[in-house]
């Protein structure tokens, strides 16, 4: 091990105050409702459109998105396979992905994505627009709840909050920065 | 009860009317302060240029000057706040503990000692209120904006008791005024710009007479007023309560 | 040169000013509107601050728990004790990939160790993928703010930016079409990226991962695509456990932005299958800085910039005026630790309003630090001498009544006397710039009270003799 590696951690032994305790963090309540998660979503930028079931989903997606040629999904036979091996050039023609989510939160709008439901890694962000499936049952109330849900991280994962945005530029707001430049969650 | 009148110097060398007022205010609600003549300063100045070891001094002449009273009040939140936090650097002892526990602006405590939250009288103006960062932030006399939307206070609700008055809603309502003691020389730019910006604000929302419980963020904003000669008085809280109060 | 000095400059521009002020003011303003709609947030500043108060304490045993963590999870772990090192472990990484072209999502770390100018010294493209900071790249400037690196530019100077570096129409300055054009030409340089370097807002000891936050994806699409990602971070971004994270999400971009949460809450743990990923540990003064007692609490930050944009003073005098990588408030308390002589005007560029204390998510005492750190500069003779010696001639006067009563009737009688030109020249007294004097009044406060009938007996105070 380096001797920098060395160094930093007798320092930062030498120098830490005496130990102070963790505290408990209570899960607080709050409004886990479909209702607040939409509101939430639809102020930064994003939106929700109920299923009847997910037997309605493909034809939904037809109706939302009767522009999208390559479409990529674990749900439904996509117009693009993609998988972990799936080359940079295809990921970058994808105009729409359709993707599980697994908890969605109430007070911020946010959707975990696991690695596991995205096919590649980078597809969640590279897709130009982007719909996440969410069962209402799995909606929390705030990001206290979602995180003790979560079986773990995995290799890689997120939470995905409305699309890609910027204020880069005089605080004006503008959808679509890099990432997907719209989301929708099709809750049923 | 017996109560010590602190004046800070630069209200008594050039505010002494406000140190009148205070001890006039007192007087009328049936206290009676004292004025130890030996006092001088709380040290401040020297402190936040960051000489506060030339301040220990100054912080031991107050201790002493103060330390037979039960409650030592000034019309400047900015000095309490100094001698509860900052004399720290003091030996604690039971003097100095007393000292620094004793020392009240004089809105707090009208507030919370003498429990007086409504005046008698009437002061027919539209009034802007202008919340120092020491006594509010510091001595937590009035609720802050980072943390809750309530515009509540101590001098607010003593105003607000007064019949015909007015008081002005500002724009921003505790935006710092830019004196910072020192701050106001070594960073005249900065210092003047934000007092200019918190007197606009009050133009714009039509304060007539501009007022605080601290003398310091006044006698700047009153410097900004004069220069530009623009249409507002500005007066420290214990000239209108002491004025409206029979 | 002070801060005060290049606050001056910045406010010759009076519009900009008070168009840079307002436009700070309204960030502060969202983020009001989202912390008054939580119920919890105090409670939430105060675990925030507990739960980091006790990482500093355990530090190098969460170190040590992260690096465990990491390495079980594939990742390669490297220390580094200074900017230089860092800059030096990531070329190596980037060497030992053959790889020249290199995307970067927003990394004030690697602004603090300077690693753009070292690696292009070396031949590598380094494309920053934020918005904010491509542009201020494109114009060799350092960000003036640490979540919106560009804010002092307004979409007009951006517009000149982007027509002469991505050849967009000439005045072109809506935001909208700008944002466009970056996406189109950054799209280019994310799929031709080989190695990703990022930021890591928060690294969890227990799960070896880190946490990367952004509202652009930039982060997310740079180092999905590229075949290695080296994410760098400061010794205090650790958090022990998965769920203090349900704290510090539900405070960090509510404090930032005012957004309830940022887009993407990415969690980093493993590289995916034939990919690496690699995480440079850096110290660069922190072990310093946690040995100061008065000072270490100013490693908690998350780095939301909530006291940038509620202070009066940065919002009036911009980013560049601090000439340092951290700007505003929690600039002027991690400065003095990095270069004390550099950096001595930071802590007196404020008034000590306290209201960054009072933004702050994770309750650091920045306004008490930057009292305290006053001190320390005072004492290292690191205070300009006419100030010193003034002080402590002030000393001595406030420290006599008889010697302060004498002093106080001088001035009030020379304020009285001399004339106005005098009394208000600019040259030598700075309050006369914007301001009048106070109007002297004839008597002070305790001439005027030695002439009152005296009140019942009072204490006799006890004076030394």
């Amino acid at each position: 091990m380096s001797a920098s590696r060395d160094r930093i951690l007798a320092a930062a032994q030498a120098n830490k105050p005496d130990e102070l305790p963790l505290p408990e963090v209570p899960l607080f309540g709050g409004d886990a409702t479909a209702e607040r998660f939409a509101s939430v979503l639809a102020g930064i930028g994003g939106t929700v459109v109920w299923l009847e079931g997910l037997g309605s989903l493909v034809p939904t997606l037809q109706q939302l998105f009767p522009e999208a040629r390559n479409t990529a999904s674990p749900l439904f036979r996509g117009t693009v396979p993609v998988d972990a091996q799936t080359s940079t050039g295809i990921l970058a023609e994808i105009d729409l992905a359709v993707l599980p989510g697994e908890i969605g939160v109430a007070e911020n709008g946010a959707v975990w994505l696991p690695e596991a439901n995205m096919l590649h890694r980078a597809l969640p962000t590279i897709t130009q627009h982007l719909a996440l499936v969410l069962d209402h049952r799995r909606i929390v109330a705030t990001m206290h709840q979602a995180y003790a849900q979560l079986p773990g991280t995995g290799g890689y994962g997120k939470f995905v909050a409305g699309p890609s945005k910027t204020a880069d530029i005089e605080q004006s707001l503008v959808i679509g920065a890099h990432g997907a430049r719209s989301l929708v969650v099709l809750l049923y | 009860m017996k109560v010590a009148l602190f004046v800070p110097c630069y209200i008594d060398q050039f505010y002494p009317q406000v140190g009148i007022a205070t001890l006039q205010l007192l007087e009328k609600l049936g206290v009676t302060a004292h004025f130890p003549a030996q006092q001088t300063c709380c040290g401040q100045p020297l402190a936040n240029s960051g000489c506060e070891r030339d301040a220990l001094p100054i912080y031991q002449h107050f201790v002493q000057t103060f330390q037979d009273y039960d409650y030592v009040v000034a019309p400047s939140g900015s000095c309490v706040y100094h001698v509860r936090k900052h004399f720290d650097k003091l030996d604690q002892t039971a003097a100095v503990q007393h000292v620094r526990g004793a020392a009240y602006d004089l809105i707090d405590f009208i507030s919370t000692v003498l429990k007086v939250d409504t005046l008698p009288g009437a002061f027919p103006h539209k009034v802007g209120l202008h919340l120092s960062c020491h006594g509010q932030r510091g001595l937590h006399q009035a609720n802050e904006s980072e943390m809750t939307p309530v515009r509540d206070g101590q001098l607010r609700r003593l105003l607000a008791s007064l019949d015909g008055i007015e008081l002005t809603h500002l724009n921003r309502n505790d935006e710092c005024c830019g004196f910072g003691g020192t701050f106001c020389v070594s960073e005249a730019g900065i210092s003047a710009r934000m007092g200019q910006d918190r007197v606009a604000d009050h133009v714009l929302n039509g304060t007539q007479v501009l007022t605080g419980s601290d003398m310091s963020c006044l006698m700047h904003l009153e410097g900004i007023v004069r220069r530009a000669k623009m249409p507002i008085r500005v007066m420290h809280a214990a000239e209108i309560l002491n004025g409206v109060v029979a | 040169m002070n801060h005060a000095i290049r606050a001056d400059k910045f406010l010759l521009d009076a519009d900009r000013t008070t168009w840079h002020d307002e436009t700070l003011w309204f960030v502060r303003e969202k983020r009001d509107k989202a912390v008054y709609g939580v119920p919890e947030f105090q409670e939430l500043r105060e675990l925030a601050s507990q739960i980091k108060n006790h990482t500093l304490s355990r530090l190098d045993l969460y170190l040590q728990e992260f690096e465990a963590a990491a390495q079980a999870n594939g990742v390669h772990v490297h220390w580094a004790a200074d900017a230089a090192e860092h800059n030096a472990i990531i070329l190596d990484i980037i060497r030992q990939q053959g790889a020249t072209r290199v995307v970067k999502s927003k990394s004030m770390l690697t602004e603090e160790c300077h690693l753009n100018p070292y690696l292009i010294q070396h031949g590598i493209e380094v494309v920053d993928t934020d918005l904010g900071e491509r542009i201020i790249q494109f114009r060799d400037e350092a960000p003036s703010h640490i979540v919106l690196p560009a804010i002092h530019l307004k979409k007009e100077d951006v517009g000149d930016t982007f027509h002469t570096h991505l050849g967009t129409t000439k005045g072109e300055s809506d935001p909208q079409r700008l944002t466009e054009a970056a996406r189109q030409h950054l799209r280019a340089k994310f799929l031709a990226g080989q190695v990703a370097i990022s930021g890591v807002n928060f690294a969890i000891a227990e799960t070896g991962g880190v946490v990367v936050c952004t509202n652009e994806g930039n982060a997310d699409l740079g180092v999905n695509l590229a075949q290695v990602h080296i994410a760098a971070m400061g010794i205090e971004k650790i958090i022990p456990r998965l769920t203090d994270l349900g704290v510090f999400t539900r405070l960090l971009a509510r404090s930032a932005t005012g957004q309830p949460v940022t887009t993407y809450t990415s969690h980093f743990t493993k590289p995916a299958p034939g990919k690496e990923m690699h995480i440079v540990i850096v110290d660069n003064g922190r072990t310093q800085q946690l040995g100061r007692p008065d000072f270490r609490a100013s490693l908690k930050c998350i780095r939301c910039g909530a006291c940038m944009n509620t202070c009066p003073v940065y919002r009036r005098s911009g980013g560049h005026s601090y000439d340092f990588t951290v700007p505003g408030p929690i600039g002027a308390i991690l400065s003095p630790n990095i270069d004390m002589k550099k950096h001595a005007s930071l802590p007196f560029a404020s008034t000590l309003c306290g209201s960054c204390t009072d933004v702050c998510p994770v309750k650091i005492d920045i306004h008490t630090q930057l009292y305290k750190w006053r001190q320390v500069l005072g004492e290292a003779n690191e205070i300009p001498a006419s100030k010193k010696w003034g002080m402590k001639f002030m000393g001595r006067v406030l420290a006599s009544t008889r010697v302060y009563g004498l002093g106080g009737q001088f001035a009030r009688r020379a304020l009285r006397l001399l004339p106005h030109g005098l009394t208000h020249a600019t040259s030598f007294n700075a309050w006369a710039v914007a301001r009048e004097l106070p109007a002297p009044p004839k008597q002070s406060f305790r001439e005027w009270y030695a002439k009152q009938p005296q009140p019942a007996p009072q204490p006799q105070p006890k004076l030394p003799a």
